[in-house]
């Protein structure tokens, strides 16, 4: 292992702060923009076809690691509000087994952070296809 | 200027909303167009004073709605100046139009054919030419023109004696520009090939006249010039559309049906199967009622106006690259590099201004252009400097919010 667990995240706790104290669609992007500055980006090594998550407007890689029976996420995109959403989501799975994570609400926890409009099912959004991809495999 | 938007804007209801606490800017016409009053009453008289079937029983109603909606054909005819009502038939968008065509022509196209688009075209305008092509063993080529919307250089070479369709958008919905569309038909007739004309991005602004672009098929959706989704127009000339296989079969397209054989009813009903879009119809008719009650070189002009404001605001900011045109556009196409048009989007949201980013639908342009998107603000007659200002306040905003690593 050479750098998990995910390194300088914010808690899930200090994230669900941050995000529940926003009072308006406009606060919410400011807090995105400031959280996707916690998600180390990925080398353009690990940018494959295979890592991408297909059905989002903007692109979106995603690679797993498990460690004893533990899993770690690392992601990206080129859109900052999604690396914002991506250290939203994986604050809240990362280190914990494919079990627990199955067995998680996601989408109802991001409506809690104030994500639901990065949840609906329009054709722009990835976000369902990325927590699909974290509960599947 | 005579023209004023402001008062036009009161016949747009839902203009008058604000979005997440800011005044709502709806600048993404070029996706679709709000709705005046004159519409939206139209429709509601339909259903409240005489929906029924139409060509069917004989009765009061049914009369009523018949005529009703063959007036709305003959008023769809005279604004895009169609010779004849009977060369316009209703489908359900340009989409659908050119589908139409291109299922309709398949029975003529042979194998190394070739079908000629231009590299401005909406996928609407390319996909069902690209599959017509991939069923018949024909070629589809690509007419090179800039994004200034000029031909590249030998674009004579791309017209061939087996060029047998050629299709070309008059406006780009991407980056806004018109196409040097009657020099090109001039060209594809020196090679009899069949001609369709995507009118989608500039019927709500130019006034259209199909006699003079001597196209044999020109195509539009209603829902962006003001009127409802769900109605469109497939125009032709008579020989053109006769020769159509009609894409639908059904009830309403006969004369006569037998076990053995059908006999096709005459144009416009042969292409129209089944109960119509009688609603619709009787909307996209009030529209262009609309439209030609208004004072259309004004309302371009203030369009144009609008796109030039942003256009030469943001030039002067630098740093942002711009793909519409400066002059003779109501659209404003940008990217700012190392910001994501979604981010971008979704600031402009946040504080009200509705706009779109993405490829729309143009992913060959896009390359050509070497983006993977633009922001697109597109402008209508009922805009505002207010708002156009308001999307270069808050576009620059986000710019700075956005671009500080
Ligand atoms: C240039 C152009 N052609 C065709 C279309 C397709 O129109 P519709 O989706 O209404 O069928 C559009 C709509 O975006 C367009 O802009």
């Amino acid at each position: 292992m050479t750098d998990f667990p995910t390194p300088c995240f914010p808690t899930p706790h200090a994230i669900k702060q941050q995000l529940q104290a926003c009072r308006s669609k406009e606060e919410t992007f400011k807090a995105l923009v400031i959280l996707s500055k916690a998600l180390p980006r990925l080398s353009d090594e690990e940018k494959t076809e295979d890592n991408k998550i297909k059905g989002c407007e903007s692109a979106v890689w995603l690679i797993t690691v498990e460690d004893a029976g533990r899993r770690y996420f690392k992601a990206d995109s080129d859109a900052k509000l999604m690396r914002g959403v991506l250290v939203a989501v994986i604050s809240l799975v990362a280190g914990e087994n494919q079990q627990t994570i199955q067995k998680m609400d996601l989408k109802s926890e991001l409506a809690e952070l104030n994500l639901s409009s990065y949840l609906t099912s329009s054709r722009s959004n990835g976000v369902l296809a990325i927590l699909k991809t974290i509960g599947q495999n | 200027m005579a023209f004023n938007s402001y008062s036009l804007r009161n016949q747009f209801p839902i203009l008058q909303q604000t979005a997440y606490g800011y005044p709502l800017a709806y600048l993404d016409n070029a996706a679709t167009t709000q709705k005046p009053l004159f519409v939206l009453d139209a429709i509601q008289d339909y259903y409240r004073s005489f929906n029924a079937n139409v060509h069917r029983g004989a009765h009061f109603l049914s009369d009523r709605a018949t005529n009703r909606f063959e007036q709305a054909r003959e008023r769809v005819a005279q604004f895009i100046h169609a010779p004849e009502n009977s060369h316009v038939i209703w489908s359900k968008g340009a989409t659908e139009a050119i589908n139409m065509v291109a299922y309709g022509l398949e029975h003529l196209l042979q194998q190394d054919d070739e079908i000629l688009i231009t590299s401005l075209e909406h996928h609407a305008n390319l996909v069902p030419w690209q599959q017509l092509a991939f069923r018949t063993g024909a070629r589809l080529r690509v007419l090179p023109l800039t994004s200034n919307g000029e031909w590249e250089s030998e674009y004579q070479k791309y017209f061939t004696d087996r060029t047998r369709i050629f299709a070309a958008t008059q406006v780009s919905n991407a980056i806004g520009v018109s196409t040097p569309l009657k020099t090109m038909i001039q060209e594809a007739k020196k090679y009899s090939a069949f001609t369709l004309v995507d009118g989608a991005q500039a019927v709500a602004h130019y006034p259209v006249d199909v006699e003079d672009i001597d196209c044999d098929f020109y195509v539009f959706s209603g829902h962006k010039m003001y009127g409802p989704t769900g109605i469109g127009v497939l125009y032709g000339k008579s020989q053109a559309l006769e020769i159509l296989i009609p894409y639908q079969t059904g009830g309403e397209m006969v004369r006569h049906v037998a076990y053995q054989a059908t006999e096709f009813n005459i144009l416009p009903y042969r292409l129209e199967a089944g109960t119509p879009h009688i609603e619709g119809a009787i909307g996209l008719a009030a529209a262009c009622e609309f439209l030609i009650q208004q004072d259309r070189p004004a309302l371009l002009a203030w369009e144009q106006k609008l796109a030039n404001h942003v256009y030469t605001r943001l030039i002067k900011e630098g740093g942002i690259e711009l793909y519409s045109p400066e002059k003779n556009t109501t659209l404003v196409s940008l990217s700012v590099p190392n910001i994501h048009t979604i981010d971008l989007n979704a600031y402009l949201d946040s504080k009200g201004v509705a706009v779109r980013a993405g490829s729309h639908c143009a992913h060959p342009l896009m390359a050509q252009l070497g983006v993977s998107g633009t922001l697109r603000a597109s402008f209508a007659c009922y805009n505002t400097l207010e708002e156009a200002d308001q999307f270069c306040d808050v576009l620059l905003e986000a710019i700075e919010i956005l671009g500080d690593d």
